[in-house]
């Protein structure tokens, strides 16, 4: 049997469950996953398909942990409370506003190199000050994935340039300028365009009707202490304090909704969040244990060699076309697998190259896959946080910005040897 | 997307959950009885040459009864000579290392100097396997009398022996990695004595090279086809003149061997760290490896072993490797063989440059036998079962 | 931290243990198997 055999067929199975019977898409990709394992003669396979959801276990426990917060601040009234202070703020700055709300939503992409605790954090602070200074909801969805994207690829922490860096032995400095070179211009235009055109300068008048619509809340600064805190302890991630630096997201995460259960445990049964952020966040966990399964029963039936292989062979013209449409692609499942995978045959076979320059614009690349269906982790949690159920919606306005995004990180590569010369 | 599917006339409310969550437990009994299987340490017989048999926590009592507590095994001559230190499977994915280690401490016997041999730098790497990349859990060598089982683990300390990854890892050296690196055992060195298991270990094996007045160690590794560093001698620059002797044997026996520098900015590893921090000659050796690539096909015992892949080949072709690649692949007793030349040459060289430091042998695996007849001249007996 | 660590799965694998046997819907039911056969092995350190 050919090796893109059985991946075909697997790609079949899920289309056709996922799409034929709308089976969950998490419980499609374990079914195509056990399929492509009986069909190649691999029997059930079940070392295999635990093993490749076990590729995820550190995702899915930032993202359950990172439901409980954010679950947890909406119940104390938090959300609310910051949105209406931001107003307050910028009300009178239409693009200061927007683009304060970029930078918050990036921020904690930039300090964790994961589009998903961007977006599930600050992005779900900023969506609904945008969605009362007129912007529709899909359109903030958009904006905040895009933000979270963008947060990823910026320093100082970019895991993607971190996991092809460590395939090609190259250390982890000297990067800050080139990625903030790739990531400044693109934050102000996407502000620009998704948002620009919608959003208004607000009055006063409007702006005390927005925020009597708001829940009344205590606004003492009390309630921010969790996220002071869970902001505290990201940046300490960075550091290189001892104990600090190991806690890991998860904990991170965790820490802060316990504080806010202790300031609110008269409103707040701890037990309940913990359920509600779990039924929230389960999609998307199945989601990521189906994708860990197919990626390796993928492997294990020479279904990812091939496809590695297809896109090695392109001649040299067409390698940056290959890479524009591969790493994306191939996001689907991970863009840090992608990053790993088809990132660092890639910047091999631009050997010639600067490696720095090469491995931050592929992080470009490689982090659009986080709005490639069927995970689009980045989309997908976008749509969550303003309560949009399909997630196509958001990524139709992805679109634009995604393909500009392209292009340019892959002007980059080609004008990487210029580039060289002022870094 | 939440409610796309009920299943209402299949549901038997109470009884449908308890029959879900019996299956978890099922599926958890079966997997996790294979996943416990890789826990059993790999047989490893001895020569009679064989002096002592050490664990790690020797350099480090805390290592003991932590799965890093690994084997060392010490060769010790009548007179005193040389000392010399061989680190096989810090990346237990990489298995040329971790067998030719092993064929050296089941057939060696040594008159003069001493040499320490670790087979399985980072034990805990043999007790997983990656996810995503399917790879199968043991391969076997023929033996005299039948097949020996080796473990082919991962390029990384086992998670549950060191959870969580921090973030961003920064190592002992204090560069900047991604979090899983933090289970690298090389990028762990100089390690720390109170760090993580896997610092700990690197620590240890610092510990042993200072102690024991390690003069050459040498560090075994392989890579994939399409990594730059390949079937190359990787030195400090202490050692430069020791390498580019080694280089000049090898391909004289038919080994093409590529000299590469240590990167001065590229810290936490051995070559870098042993070399700067003790007064060791620090040297480390890359094989190619299929099973250990991205572009390779199916996963399976076989590829490890003869190390044949057509993808390879075709990316050969496409001018996409460092090695040349075709269908007589690259297998692994080539690629032992490969190590052992070179340890052999090193050793003699380090005995040219310095008399003083010179180990002698009774008798040391030939590896042109190796490459002619293959494993079983080299390992006697069979494992018991897989 | 490895002990802390696994204080979270506990709660977690609590919580969609409860959850599965709330949940009416048969393929939330599976997908919280799915996800459960995970946080289970790791809880015992198992994989």
């Amino acid at each position: 049997m050919p090796d893109y055999l059985p991946l075909l067929l697997m790609v079949l199975i899920f289309f056709g469950l996922a799409m034929g019977f709308r089976l969950q898409i998490g419980l499609a990709l374990a079914l195509a996953s056990l399929g492509g394992a009986l069909i190649s003669g691999h029997g059930l396979a079940l070392r295999h398909l635990v093993e490749g959801g076990f590729g995820y276990l550190d995702t899915i426990l930032i993202i359950a942990t990172a439901m409980i917060f954010m679950t947890s601040l909406q119940k104390s009234g938090m959300l609310d409370a910051f949105t209406s202070f931001l107003l307050r703020a910028f009300y009178r700055h239409r693009f200061l506003l927007l683009f304060s709300m970029m930078l918050l939503t990036m921020f904690p992409g930039m300090i964790t190199g994961s589009s998903t605790t961007a977006v599930l954090t600050t992005g779900a602070l900023a969506s609904p000050v945008l969605m009362k200074m007129g912007m529709s909801r899909v359109k903030t969805a958009a904006f905040i994935a895009m933000a979270g994207i963008l947060g990823m690829i910026a320093p100082p922490v970019n895991i993607l340039v971190m996991i092809m860096g460590a395939g090609v032995d190259m250390p982890y400095v000297g990067l800050t300028f080139p990625l903030l070179a790739l990531v400044i211009p693109l934050a102000v235009i996407f502000t620009l365009w998704i948002g620009a055109k919608e959003v208004k300068s607000l009055t006063s008048s409007e702006l005390e009707e927005i925020i009597a619509s708001l829940p009344a809340g205590q606004s003492n600064f009390r309630i921010y202490l969790p996220l002071v805190l869970v902001a505290a302890l990201l940046l300490a991630q960075n550091s290189a304090l001892p104990f600090l630096s190991q806690l890991g997201l998860p904990l991170i995460f965790l820490l802060g909704g316990l504080l806010n259960w202790l300031l609110h445990w008269k409103k707040m049964n701890f037990f309940l969040v913990t359920q509600q952020a779990l039924a929230e966040a389960l999609p998307i966990l199945a989601i990521l244990v189906g994708v860990g399964m197919f990626i390796q029963i993928m492997t294990l039936t020479g279904g990812r060699g091939w496809i590695v292989l297809v896109f090695l062979s392109l001649p040299p013209a067409l390698l940056y076309l290959g890479m524009g449409i591969s790493m994306p692609l191939f996001g689907a499942v991970s863009a840090f697998g992608s990053a790993s995978i088809l990132g660092v045959p890639f910047i091999l076979a631009l050997i010639n190259t600067n490696a720095i320059l090469t491995s931050s614009a592929l992080s470009a690349i490689a982090g659009l896959g986080d709005l490639m269906p069927p995970t689009a982790l980045a989309g997908m949690f976008a749509a969550q946080v303003v309560g949009e159920k399909n997630y196509f919606r958001v990524l139709r306005h992805c679109l634009v910005p995604a393909l500009f995004e392209l292009v340019f990180a892959l002007g980059f590569l080609l004008g990487g040897p210029f580039l060289a010369k002022i870094f | 997307m939440k409610t796309r599917l009920n299943f209402k006339n299949l549901n038997f409310q109470r009884g449908q959950p308890i029959f879900i969550f019996i299956m978890v437990v099922i599926i958890c009994f079966f997997t996790g009885e294979n996943f416990l299987s890789l826990h059993q340490e790999d047989l490893i017989i001895p020569s009679s040459g064989l002096s002592q048999q050490l664990r790690l926590s020797h350099y480090l009592p805390t290592l003991a009864n932590t799965p890093g507590n690994t084997r060392v095994f010490l060769f010790e001559g009548k007179e005193k000579g040389g000392n010399v230190l061989i680190l096989g499977g810090t990346h237990p994915n990489e298995p040329a290392g971790f067998i030719a280690a092993t064929i050296l401490i089941e057939n060696l016997i040594i008159k003069k100097g001493r040499l320490f041999i670790i087979p399985q730098a980072n034990l805990s790497g043999f007790t997983h396997n990656d996810a995503f990349e399917a790879n199968p859990q043991r391969f076997s060598l023929p033996a005299q009398d039948g097949l020996r089982w080796f473990r082919y683990g991962s390029r990384l300390t086992n998670p549950i022996h060191q959870w969580p990854d921090p973030t961003t890892y920064i190592n002992p050296s204090s560069q900047k990695l991604a979090g899983p690196e933090s289970r690298n055992l090389n990028r762990a060195y100089p390690g720390s004595k109170e760090g993580s298991l896997t610092e700990r270990v690197a620590w240890a094996i610092m510990q042993l090279l200072k102690t024991e007045n390690i003069h050459l160690a040498i560090d075994l590794h392989e890579a994939s086809p399409e990594y730059p560093v390949i079937n190359a001698i990787v030195f400090h620059e202490r050692a430069a003149e020791l390498a580019a002797m080694t280089m000049m044997d090898l391909q004289m026996e038919g080994f093409d061997l590529r000299l590469e520098a240590s990167p001065p900015n590229l810290h936490g590893l051995s070559h870098r760290e042993w070399g700067d921090l003790t007064s060791t000659l620090a040297i480390l050796l890359e094989t190619a490896n299929a099973s250990h690539g991205r572009l390779k096909g199916k996963p399976s015992p076989q590829l490890i072993v003869k190390g044949q892949d057509a993808n390879y080949v075709r990316a050969a072709r496409l001018g996409r490797l460092f090695v040349p690649f075709d269908e007589e692949g690259i297998p692994l007793k080539r690629r032992v063989a490969r190590h052992l030349a070179s340890i052999k040459s090193l050793i003699t060289n380090l005995a040219a440059l310095y008399p003083s430091q010179t180990i002698k042998f009774e008798y040391f695996p030939s590896p042109q036998l190796l490459l002619k007849n293959g494993f079983k001249d080299f390992l006697q007996i069979a494992s018991s079962s897989k | 931290m490895k002990v802390i660590y696994q204080l979270i799965l506990l709660w977690l694998t609590l919580n969609l243990t409860v959850y599965l046997f709330r949940e009416k819907r048969l393929s939330w039911q599976l997908s919280a198997g799915m996800v459960l056969i995970l946080f289970i092995l790791r809880l015992l350190l198992i994989k």
